[in-house]
C-alpha cells in the first residue's frame, strides 16, 4: 500500500482553517459565525489525528486523545455562543452582527 | 510521589473551584444576596492568595505553607512529558492574578444587594481565576491552550452578564468572535508544531527548538501560535477588539480584563517563547530560518517580538492621544502597555523579565485600580467623557488622589511602581545590548508621549472648574442614585482602591521585597526553563 503524502493531508487541514477564518470574518449571521469556528477548529483536530498516525515514534494514542478532548472543547465554546446569541436575539430581534453597532469603531 | 506533594501546590485552585461551587449551590437555593455572594468570593480569593504567598515563603505567611520555598522548584515531575509544572515565577504569576481577582471581588461587594446575575457574575469570576492559576503552571501547549480558555469562555460570558443592556451584550457578541479566531489560530498553531515534533510538551519542544526534520511547520506553528496569543495581549495589528470589549463591558469586569485575563496572554509568551528565543540569545547560531535540516528560530521569533512590542506602544499611546472618552483612553492604554511587557519577553534574560513581571504586577494595581474607579464614579453622576471629570480632584480628594496616582504610575513617574517597573525594563534592554537597546529608547520615547494624555486628564481634574450644566446634572445624578458608604463609593470599593494605591504608592517607595522575590523567580525561570 502506498500511504499518501502528508502534504495532501496537511493541504485538506490548510483549507478547512481557510474557509473557517473565511466565513468567521465574512459571515454576518451569527449562527453562521458559530458554523465557521467549528469548521476551523475541525482542521485542527484533523492535523492532530493524522500527525498521531504517521509519526513514528514517541507520541503513541496522545494525537487521538487531543482530538477527543478538542471535540469536547468546541462544543463547549459553540454552546457559550449561541447563549450571546439568544441574549442578543431577545434583546434587539436580530442575530445579525452588522446591526450590533451602538460601540463606535 | 506522595499525596501531599500531588495535591499541597493545588490547594489554591481548590479553594476557588470550592467557592465557584458554593455560589453556584447558593443560587439554586434562592439565597442571591450580593453581600452573601461577595463574602464567599473574596473568602476563597483571600484564602487562596495567602496560600500562594506561603508557598512562595513571604514572611510570616509561610507557615501557611503546603511546599517549603525551595522545593516549588525541584517538585517531582508527574510521568515523563509532564502536563504542568511548578516554577516560582508561575507562583509569582498566581499571585498577581489573584490580586486583580482579590480587588474586582472587593470592589463589587459595594454593589446593590439585589443586583440580577450577581451569582453569574461571581461565579464566572471565580472559575476565570481558576483558570488563570492553571496556566500559570502549565507546561504542555494543550494543557496551556486549554488552561487559557478556561478564562476566556467565562469571560465572554462576564463581558455580557447584565443581559439587559444592548452595549454589553454588543460587547460579549465582538469578545466571543474574536475569541473564537484567537482560540483556532492558537491550537491550529499547536496542531503544527505537534506535527513537528511529534509531542506537545513545552520541555520536549524547547530541547528540540533548534534543530527540527521540518522547518516550515515549526515557523508556521510559531506563527500561528503568535497571532493566536497576540489577540489574547491586545497586540498591534490584534489590538481593534480590546477597545470596544473594555468599553461596552461593565467597569468592574473591564477592571479583571485588562488587569487580570489579558495577562495569560503574557505568561503564555513566557512559557511558549522563552526557550527558542533564549536558545538564540546564549548560543547565537547563525543558520538561514529556511535552510535545511537545522532551523534556527530565535533571531526570527526575537525580532517579530520587538517589532510587535514597539508597533503596540506607540499605536496605543497615539490612539490613546485622540480619545475624549475615559474608558476608551485607559482601554488604549492597555494597549500600549501590553508593548511594554513583550519588550521583556523579547530580551529573555533575567532582569528582563523581572521587570516585566514587575510591570504586570504593576499594571493590574494601576489599570485595574482605574477602572475601579471610573466603575464607581458612573453612580456619582460623572459621565463617560474626560471632560465629565472637571473639577473632581477637588469635589473628591480622596478618590482623586488615588485616581491621580493610577496616572502617574502609568506614566512611569517616580516614587510609583510604575516607574521602577519601566526601569528595571529599559535597563535590561540596554545591558543586554545589541539591537535591544533601541527597545529602550522606543520604550522611552513612548513613555514620554505617554505623559500627555495622562497629564491631560489630570489637568481636567484639578485645573478645570466644572461648568454650571455639569455640576446641575451631577448633582441630579448623584441625588438619584442609592446612598451608598464611604463618600458614595461604598466600603468594598473604597478599601479595594485604597489597597490597590497603596500598594502603587509602597512598592514604588520600598520596592525591595516584591523585587527581590521576583528576581530570584525569574532567574530560576531563565535557567530552569519552562
Amino acid at each position: 500500500m502506498t500511504a499518501l503524502p502528508v502534504a495532501w493531508f496537511l493541504a485538506l487541514s490548510g483549507a478547512l482553517l481557510a474557509v473557517g477564518i473565511f466565513g468567521l470574518l465574512t459571515r454576518r449571521n451569527f449562527i453562521l459565525i458559530l458554523i465557521a469556528v467549528e469548521i476551523a477548529m475541525n482542521a485542527t483536530i484533523l492535523n492532530f489525528v493524522y500527525f498521531a498516525a504517521f509519526a513514528t515514534s514517541g507520541t503513541g494514542l496522545s494525537g487521538q486523545a487531543i482530538a477527543v478532548v478538542l471535540i469536547g472543547f468546541a462544543a463547549t465554546e459553540v454552546a457559550v455562543g449561541l447563549a450571546i446569541v439568544l441574549g442578543l436575539n431577545r434583546l434587539k430581534g436580530s442575530i445579525n452582527v452588522a446591526q450590533a453597532n451602538e460601540l463606535k469603531e | 510521589m506522595d499525596f501531599t506533594s500531588f495535591v499541597g501546590p493545588f490547594v489554591p485552585e481548590i479553594l476557588l473551584l470550592g467557592g465557584t461551587l458554593l455560589i453556584f449551590l447558593l443560587d439554586v437555593l434562592g439565597l442571591r444576596r450580593n453581600e452573601w455572594l461577595s463574602t464567599v468570593a473574596v473568602t476563597a480569593v483571600v484564602l487562596a492568595l495567602l496560600s500562594v504567598l506561603g508557598d512562595l515563603g513571604f514572611g510570616p505567611l509561610s507557615v501557611l505553607a503546603t511546599l517549603s520555598p525551595g522545593q516549588i522548584d525541584t517538585l517531582p515531575a508527574f510521568g515523563s512529558a509532564p502536563l504542568y509544572h511548578f516554577t516560582s515565577l508561575g507562583l509569582v504569576f498566581q499571585a498577581i492574578f489573584l490580586l486583580s481577582a482579590l480587588l474586582v471581588t472587593l470592589a463589587s461587594a459595594s454593589r446593590p444587594s439585589d443586583e440580577p446575575g450577581a451569582p453569574i457574575f461571581y461565579g464566572l469570576l471565580l472559575l476565570a481565576t481558576l483558570g488563570m492559576l492553571l496556566v500559570a503552571v502549565a507546561s504542555d501547549l494543550i494543557f496551556l491552550l486549554l488552561a487559557i480558555e478556561v478564562v476566556s469562555i467565562p469571560s465572554y460570558l462576564l463581558v455580557g452578564y447584565r443581559r439587559r443592556e444592548t452595549r454589553s451584550m454588543e460587547a460579549a457578541m465582538k469578545f466571543f468572535i474574536i475569541g473564537a479566531l484567537s482560540t483556532v489560530l492558537s491550537f491550529y498553531g499547536a496542531s503544527l508544531l505537534f506535527g513537528a515534533y511529534g509531542t506537545t510538551n513545552l520541555f520536549l519542544i524547547q530541547a528540540d527548538a533548534s534543530t527540527v526534520g521540518f522547518p516550515v511547520l515549526v515557523l508556521l506553528g510559531y506563527g500561528f501560535l503568535v497571532a493566536g496569543l497576540a489577540f489574547k495581549v491586545t497586540l498591534v495589528p490584534f489590538h481593534a477588539w480590546a477597545v470596544d470589549v473594555y468599553d461596552g463591558a461593565p467597569s468592574d469586569v473591564s477592571a479583571f480584563l485588562a488587569g487580570g485575563t489579558k495577562k495569560i496572554g503574557l505568561f503564555a509568551f513566557f512559557l511558549v517563547f522563552l526557550g527558542p528565543v533564549l536558545l538564540v540569545n546564549t548560543a547565537a547560531a547563525g543558520q538561514s530560518p529556511f535552510g535545511g535540516g537545522a532551523v534556527d528560530l530565535g533571531p526570527t521569533l526575537s525580532i517579530t517580538l520587538g517589532v510587535l512590542a514597539v508597533v503596540t506602544m506607540t499605536v496605543g499611546n497615539v490612539l490613546a492621544l485622540l480619545q475624549k472618552e475615559m474608558k476608551r483612553m485607559l482601554a488604549y492604554s492597555s494597549i500600549s502597555q501590553a508593548g511594554y511587557m513583550l519588550i521583556g519577553i523579547t530580551i529573555g534574560t533575567a532582569p528582563a523579565l523581572t521587570g516585566a513581571t514587575l510591570q504586570i504586577f504593576a499594571h493590574v494595581l494601576m489599570k485595574g485600580g482605574a477602572f475601579l474607579v471610573v466603575a464607581g464614579v458612573g453612580a456619582l453622576g460623572i459621565g463617560p467623557l474626560i471632560d465629565d471629570w472637571k473639577g473632581f480632584g477637588v469635589r473628591r480628594p480622596l478618590t482623586g488622589a488615588a485616581f491621580a496616582l493610577m496616572l502617574l504610575s502609568l506614566a512611569g513617574v517616580p516614587l510609583t511602581v510604575g516607574f521602577v517597573s519601566k526601569f528595571i525594563l529599559f535597563s535590561a534592554a540596554v545591558q543586554a545590548e545589541g539591537w535591544f537597546i533601541w527597545l529602550a529608547v522606543a520604550g522611552l520615547l513612548n513613555s514620554a508621549l505617554s505623559v500627555f494624555y495622562y497629564a491631560r486628564v489630570l489637568k481636567v481634574m484639578y485645573f478645570d472648574r466644572p461648568g454650571p450644566l455639569e455640576t446641575a446634572e451631577g448633582t441630579a445624578a448623584a441625588a438619584s442614585a442609592p446612598a451608598l458608604g464611604a463618600g458614595g463609593l461604598g466600603y468594598g470599593r473604597a478599601v479595594a482602591i485604597g489597597l490597590a494605591a497603596v500598594l502603587i504608592v509602597g512598592v514604588g517607595l520600598y520596592p525591595q521585597p516584591v523585587v527581590g522575590a521576583i528576581q530570584m523567580a525569574a532567574q530560576h525561570f531563565v535557567s530552569a526553563g519552562v
